[in-house]
């Protein structure tokens, strides 16, 4: 059995009196990919900060590697950490300098700075940016940069917070075959992202912060498959969708999008699927109602109409949806 | 004003024709701040990083008397020493009195606490992500701390010029500690004062004069270091 990479036990973190974060258990396993998603303010840098040791929590433990942390990490517990902020400070000087000056104060031998140097910038295809000044990058640049200085002493961990904000669709997708590669090479990943979509596309598996505490409420009706003529089929299921992008292979339905009927019905929504409702879950205001049609639909409907269709686990329903409720990427 | 405009074409005339007596003196007076600015930068700098890094009980207690001394008369350090080092003093048997020696150590004890304030500023305003990003790249304190000095250097030689500028222009306890003797503890200052009571009024404008040009080209050499 191998060891989680952090373990944590009943976190809290307070600013001013106020509860920002507040985890009885987690667990993050090693060599996975997993995204770190809500909204923002929902505790994701706050949790980033405590797992790259920048901070430290009011109340609780973390075990980094099964080791407890309780005052300063040792020279290989930090090198096993690579952490990149959600506005990463380059310092003055130019790429390398940089770079340099992070294997410098993690107490790497001089004599692998340069070929390390040169690792990390190929990693993240910035090779021919080496000697360029750190204030003269453009910001997907910067960002690449960024990891390229967290990756150069090859840690095990890799910490990204909101990575792929305010960046372009051909610099985020430059990123996230980054991150893919690097996941490939058994390193454990946790990057923070308020877009659910992409995040859990990318992802192993995802932690979900709601208000500073974890919940397991997952990213709902994500599909994989491929997409022609406007039909997009998961290998189950044909779903209708006016999105005809090229290279798409994932479609994700807005779970408040989806209508619940005991009959079907004679609309002009596009997507009609009928199916055997296994799960009725209470989420914050609403009710969560799990129907497998062949692949597993999640709809979150009010209490009230849960109370008037009278629906109970195992009933026949009917789910349809528009096929401008899709998402396709 | 013909006795204003005489005495400023005396002093250019002796400032011009590069005046022996002058010269000295500026050079004394350099050399004993530059001494003193060094010496308190040694250990204000060290402290002011210290301080703004981490927290310990009495912190807040301790910026406050740094505070109060920025404001402390010169002529109050000057006393002290006076009677520190005078024969009686505890420290007499050092003869420091009426030495350089004397007024550098009032000067740096004068600028100490300036240069520990502002390092304190120049840390605590530097960019907030310094910190966070300097210890997920794994520096330990000692090597934070350069690195940190290395990031608000220009800030950190601010205040070490505002020392100086501070040591260069005091006359109290210069007077007090050195007794203004003629080539050997004869600053500017002291001898401004000095020339001016006797009705040398050109000769105290001129060291004025040099004194402005000492501050012009130290500020002067701040703005070309910070480009």
């Amino acid at each position: 059995m191998t060891t989680a990479a952090y373990q944590l036990h009943n976190i809290k973190v307070h600013y001013d009196k106020r509860c920002v974060l507040d985890i009885a258990e987690l667990s993050l396993q090693q060599n996975q990919c997993v995204a770190l998603l809500g909204d923002n303010g929902a505790g994701k840098s706050t949790l980033l900060n405590l797992l790259a040791f920048t901070d430290r929590a009011n109340e609780g433990e973390i075990l980094l590697a099964g080791q407890q942390i309780s005052g300063t990490l040792s020279t290989k517990q930090r090198q096993s950490i690579g952490y990149v902020s959600q506005h990463p400070l380059l310092l003055k000087g130019s790429v390398t300098d940089n770079l340099m000056l992070a294997l410098k104060l993690q107490g790497i031998e001089p004599k692998r700075h340069k070929s390390l140097a040169q690792a990390a910038l190929q990693l993240v295809h910035l090779e021919h940016l080496a000697q360029q000044s750190t204030s003269t990058l453009s910001g997907g640049e910067l960002k690449r940069v960024a990891i390229a200085r967290a990756m150069v002493y090859q840690p095990d961990i890799l910490l990204l917070d909101e990575p792929f904000s305010h960046l372009d669709q051909y610099h985020y997708q430059q990123l996230e075959s980054i991150i893919q590669q690097l996941s490939k090479q058994n390193k454990t990943i946790l990057f923070s992202t308020h877009n659910r979509l992409r995040g859990l596309a990318l992802a192993d598996s995802s932690i979900n912060l709601v208000n500073g505490k974890v919940t397991s409420t997952p990213l709902l009706n994500l599909f994989h498959g491929d997409l022609l003529n406007h039909t997009f089929n998961t290998g189950r299921l044909q779903i209708h969708t006016i999105s005809d992008i090229a290279n798409a292979h994932n479609i994700a339905i807005d779970p408040n999008e989806i209508i619940i009927s005991k009959q079907p019905l004679d609309s002009s929504m596009r997507n009609c699927f009928s199916g055997r409702l296994t799960l009725i879950a209470e989420e914050i205001d609403s009710i969560r109602l799990t129907v497998d049609c062949g692949e597993i639909f999640h709809a979150l409907i009010s209490p009230e109409s849960l109370a008037q269709l009278g629906l109970s686990l195992g009933n026949t329903v009917y789910l349809s949806f528009k096929s401008t409720a899709t998402k396709v990427f | 004003m013909s006795y204003f405009s005489d005495s400023l074409a005396g002093a250019f005339q002796l400032i011009s024709s590069f005046d022996a007596a002058i010269y000295e003196i500026a050079f004394t007076s350099v050399s004993i701040s530059l001494i003193a600015a060094i010496a308190a930068a040694c250990l204000a700098i060290p402290a002011g990083i210290a301080m703004a890094l981490n927290s310990f009980p009495g912190k807040n207690f301790l910026q406050h008397i740094l505070n109060t001394l920025m404001a402390m008369p010169t002529v109050v350090i000057g006393l002290l020493l006076y009677g520190l080092f005078s024969r009686l003093g505890p420290l007499g048997h050092f003869e420091l009195l009426y030495t350089p020696t004397a007024i550098i150590i009032a000067e740096a004890l004068l600028i100490f606490p300036i240069m520990t304030n502002l390092t304190i500023t120049a840390v605590t305003s530097a960019d907030p992500r310094l910190l966070p990003t300097l210890i997920s790249l794994g520096a330990k304190p000692i090597p934070l701390a350069i690195q940190v000095a290395k990031q608000t250097r220009f800030a950190i030689l601010a205040a070490i010029i505002t020392g100086f500028g501070r040591a260069i222009g005091e006359v109290g306890a210069a007077m007090m500690l050195g007794g203004n003797i003629e080539g050997f503890t004869r600053t500017m200052t002291t001898a401004i004062a000095l020339e001016t009571s006797k009705g040398e009024f050109e000769t105290g404008l001129a060291l004025g004069f040099l004194l402005l040009i000492i501050a012009f080209l130290v500020n002067f050499i701040l703005s070309w270091l910070q480009r």
